[in-house]
């Protein structure tokens, strides 16, 4: 008798046990809304001594962006020589309609971010950072910069977005790299 | 108490063997009489102290040993299963006899070859991940994601490609990943038993190299509370670990016997011999509770087990790469750009992971003696990984979340019959079914959820007659497998199905020439359904740096594995040497693509999940040799070559040759304490030359030697005896990085560590 009712108690174990499993991976979550993608970096140069002289670039990775448009980079950015141009770098999520602003979430961010900047030889063309962290002592973020021109040259702009929790020390190379494109410069 | 002795002998087959150790076990006693009380069974040990009963029934018995000189001892023992008995007698009254029970549940497939951790070899261990545990043992390696993280490697092969049984049960978590290790307390174990070879046709897919079963000791009944306590402190990573177990019998419940066991880890950062590794900490909890119930006879019992494991653990800061630029740069670099101190605090990135298993078995042995085992397994694994940024949001929530979740549920039932042994054939029959649910959710996109349905039915019989054993195995599987996607545009879930069959085998035959030299030889198939990563994959391997793309119309692997082993024993010296080849067609590999893909955040390799035919081919040999009586000398050797057939040329990541040489001295008695030894070994690695090209993003590290040293004793206390060991890994403070290590890109391996341990029973 007691072995029936231990059986009982097993056997009912196991309905209640195959019973539990649910059905969950039937239901797929979709993108985590308010995340953001980081998919373009876009440069914006304004001529100091001419505000109307303002340049555009943008890299997107279209990797996530369902349909994207053909003519999405313009990764060309023409400068004039011997100027100087206040410029910022913005990091965009292209697969919202407008665009996301992740550069407010790096802001936000800034002593763990510092963006870097490569330039090819033969290029005139210098970059120095403007804006400055909270770190003690502060620290150079990138997101505006200066870029003071040479004589007419050609060449690339590497631009480097890097991050470097608890890690930043002015220097590129802690941390990580979150995107890493580059422009192709023509100073004419 | 019925004493199963008074019942007849001849239908039944069990055997009851072990060792009658003095009052050290440097000191065997022959000559020793075993009695079964209530019947007329009765031996005495040989020259080295050993002695052996056969034609025992399961149930529950009653030995007494006497030996001239010493004090009489009875215990009382609950046959279930082969059991070995290691027994020291005391010349004191007022001292108890040590004795250590091991159940040999024998394997199913007994041709294989196969090694075992148990005893002090198990003692020596604790405190170690389960694969660190494991690595003494000849053909075992680990494959490391740093200190914490370490998977087990048997021929070659790992993660998908073995089966863990926790406890009777297939461990089932996210093991396709190579920083997933398994999600097992290795304080559970009482022993360690290690299958070598393919062994689908018993345990069903992924048996491809082998098979690790973690057993608990058998639960029986006692008179007493009983219980054990182990305690473990490490110097590197300030490490410190504590498991507890009780176990008793409720005998106004007819007998319900119970354990509870519990352990707690926890480690900060661990140190290299000249820095520390930022971040690299982890914690862990776990406990484990057993009731099982056997009826008098012994012909019936039922058994619950219910288990769970909780662990966070660190991933190294210096590893968190954005593309293969930052990959490089991290190679070139003598040491992590950013010095790390100690700490035991956990920050981004690291992993939370918790198992729950609960088995439901019982078992009924018929008249005939046919024995019938049902089981039933429930088991819940859930990995939250959170990367070293928080998301890109404002939203609270999604700050809190883990970039990546998985949960996997598993539900299995198995049923077994053990027919009786008849005319010398003994065999078993099974049908088993289970069922997993997978549910990943994320911020950045790994694998799809899915849901399968398996069955598999084998038939396993053996012909056993004076020296030989000859054996032959079927099985038949089944896998339905849904995929669930979303379109990410229109948000509508889609599903893709694929169903895959296959039927595998296994012959074998053992031969025993004498008492001294005994050979096997196995071929047995394997397979295994391609995992969902492999199928679907598409993203950013983040800590290899790498972007991963699956392929949804790949086969199943299959293996046919051809093991032959010989065993040489005499009283001081052994010899035992594994040779196998393993051929596996279909093998599933990421094949590095020839053009790069470039994702905003830089240029990746691109690597594509293909399959082609492969062969794993080595051999595992272990020489012990007493040189004197207190002197013994321990050769290991492990060597694996990989080859990929279709593209003529090495597999990636196999181990390097591993050589590991032992003195070991034992001291014997000394004051109160006994069974003092030292042991000095030295663990010799050689580079791994056998690469394919354009598949790594830097070459193999030199090989390198490492001193290990232990030593250790026993003491008693009150009426019970501890065990004290204080152990030295890399005490020369060797720099060193190594192959199978996925850290070796950023850092070098871990300086010395001094461990001292301690387990008391009582």
């Amino acid at each position: 008798m007691k072995i029936t009712s231990k059986s009982f108690l097993f056997i009912s174990f196991l309905i209640v046990g195959l019973n539990g499993c649910n059905k969950d991976e039937k239901t797929v979550s979709p993108p985590v809304p308010g995340n953001e993608f980081l998919t373009s970096v876009r440069v914006t140069a304004t001529n100091t001594t001419d505000p109307t002289d303002v340049q555009v670039a943008i890299i997107t990775d279209t990797t996530f962006i369902a349909n994207p448009p053909n003519s999405i980079n313009h990764d060309t950015l023409n400068l004039k020589a011997n100027s100087v141009y206040t410029a910022t770098v913005e990091f965009l999520d292209e697969t919202k309609n407008p665009p996301g602003q992740v550069t407010d979430d790096i802001y936000a961010r800034r002593n763990y971010h510092l963006i870097c900047f490569d330039i090819s030889s033969g290029l005139n063309l210098t970059v120095a950072r403007t804006d400055l962290d909270t770190n003690n002592p502060p620290l150079q973020i990138g997101l505006q910069d200066r870029i003071t021109t040479g004589a007419v040259s050609k060449g690339t702009l590497n631009v480097q977005l890097r991050h470097q929790p608890n890690a930043k020390n002015g220097d590129c190379a802690p941390g990580s790299t979150d995107a890493d494109v580059t422009y192709t410069i023509n100073i004419y | 108490m019925t004493i199963a002795g008074k019942r007849s002998f001849s239908q039944c087959t069990l055997r009851i063997s072990g060792v009658v150790y003095g009052q050290d076990t440097t000191e065997r006693l022959a000559g020793a009489t075993i009695t079964i009380k209530g019947s007329t069974h009765a031996v005495i040990t040989d020259s080295a102290g050993h002695f052996v009963m056969d034609s025992l029934c399961t149930g529950l018995y009653e030995f007494s040993t006497s030996s001239i000189g010493f004090v009489s001892t009875k215990i009382e023992i609950q046959l279930l299963y082969d059991t070995s008995i290691s027994l020291q007698l005391s010349k004191d009254a007022s001292q108890l006899t040590a004795v250590e029970v091991t159940a040999e549940k024998k394997q199913d497939i007994s041709t294989n070859a196969k090694s075992e951790l148990k005893g002090i070899q198990l003692f020596q261990t604790t405190g170690e991940t389960l694969s660190g545990s494991l690595q003494s043992i000849p053909g075992l390696n680990a494959i490391q994601t740093g200190p914490t993280i370490s998977k087990p490697v048997i021929h070659g092969l790992h993660s998908n490609r073995i089966l863990i049984l926790n406890n009777g049960v297939r461990q089932e978590g996210q093991q396709w990943g190579t920083e997933h290790a398994p999600e097992i307390d290795p304080f559970i174990a009482n022993r360690v038993t290690i299958i070598k070879g393919a062994a689908s046709v018993r345990y069903g897919s992924d048996a491809i190299s082998g098979v690790i079963l973690v057993e608990p000791s058998v639960l029986a009944p006692t008179n007493a509370l009983g219980g054990e306590l182990n305690l473990v402190a490490g110097t590197n990573g300030q490490m410190g670990a504590a498991s507890g177990l009780l176990q008793g019998t409720i005998k106004n419940l007819g007998g319900i016997n119970w354990r509870v066991q519990g352990s707690l880890k926890k480690a900060g950062n661990f140190k290299t011999p000249y820095y520390y590794l930022g971040n690299t900490g982890f914690q862990e909890a776990d406990f484990s509770l057993t009731a099982n119930y056997n009826n008098k006879k012994g012909n019936f019992g039922i058994d619950a087990y219910y288990s769970e494991y909780h662990n966070k653990l660190g991933i190294f800061a210096g590893s968190h790469v954005g593309n293969v630029a930052d990959l490089d740069s991290a190679f070139a670099r003598p040491k992590p750009i950013t010095p790390s101190y100690f700490t035991y605090d956990i920050n981004r990135t690291y992993q939370v992971v918790t198992h729950d298993l609960l088995k439901l078995n019982g078992y009924y042995i018929f008249k005939n003696s046919g024995r019938l085992e049902v089981q039933f397994s429930n088991q819940k694994n859930k990995r939250d990984e959170y990367d070293i940024d928080i998301p890109y949001s404002t939203d609270p929530d999604v700050l809190n979340m883990p970039q990546i979740s998985f949960q996997i549920q598993t539900q299995e039932l198995d049923l077994v019959y053990h027919l009786p042994v008849r005319n010398n054939f003994s065999g078993l029959v099974g049908i088993t079914g289970y069922t997993q649910g997978n549910v990943f959710r994320g911020i950045r996109y790994l694998v799809p959820n899915f849901r399968n349905y398996n069955g598999g039915a084998f038939w396993i019989e053996r012909y056993s007659k004076n020296k030989l054993t000859l054996e032959a195995g079927l099985r038949f599987d089944y896998r339905w497998l849904r995929v669930y996607q979303i379109n990410n545009t229109s948000l509508e879930t889609y599903h893709t199905t694929s169903t895959y069959q296959n039927p595998s085998g296994t012959v074998g035959a053992s031969y025993r020439v004498n008492n001294k030299l005994s050979f096997s030889a196995n071929i047995g198939s394997a397979f295994r359904a391609p995992s969902v990563n492999e199928l679907y994959i598409n993203g950013i391997h983040l800590s290899a740096a790498s972007y991963e793309k699956g392929d949804s119309t790949l086969k199943s692997e299959r293996s046919y594995d051809f093991t032959v082993s010989g065993r040489y024993e005499v009283e001081r010296f052994f010899a035992e040497l594994v040779v196998y080849d393993n051929i596996i067609d279909n093998f599933i590999y990421a094949k590095p693509a020839l053009t790069p893909i470039t994702l905003i955040s830089g240029t990746y390799p691109l690597f594509n999940y293909t399959q082609a035919n492969a062969a794993i081919k080595g051999f595992d040999a272990e020489i012990n040799f007493k040189i004197t009586m207190k002197l013994t000398y321990d050769g290991k050797a492990s060597i694996v070559r990989g080859w990929n057939k279709s593209i003529d040329d090495w597999l990636i990541f196999m181990p390097a040759d591993r050589y590991i040489n032992t003195l070991r001295y034992d001291f014997g008695k000394w004051g109160l304490t006994t069974n003092w030894y030292v042991n000095v070994g030295l663990l010799t690695v050689l580079k791994q030359t056998r690469t394919p090209p354009n598949s790594d993003y830097v070459p193999p590290p030199p090989g390198y030697n490492l001193i290990n040293a232990n030593t250790g004793f026993q003491f008693p206390i009150r009426k019970t005896t501890a065990n004290i060991e204080l152990a030295c890994t890399n005490l020369a403070n060797t720099v060193y990085r190594d192959y199978l290590n996925r850290y070796r890109y950023y850092a070098d391996d871990l300086g010395r560590d001094i461990v001292l341990r301690f387990k008391l029973n009582f």
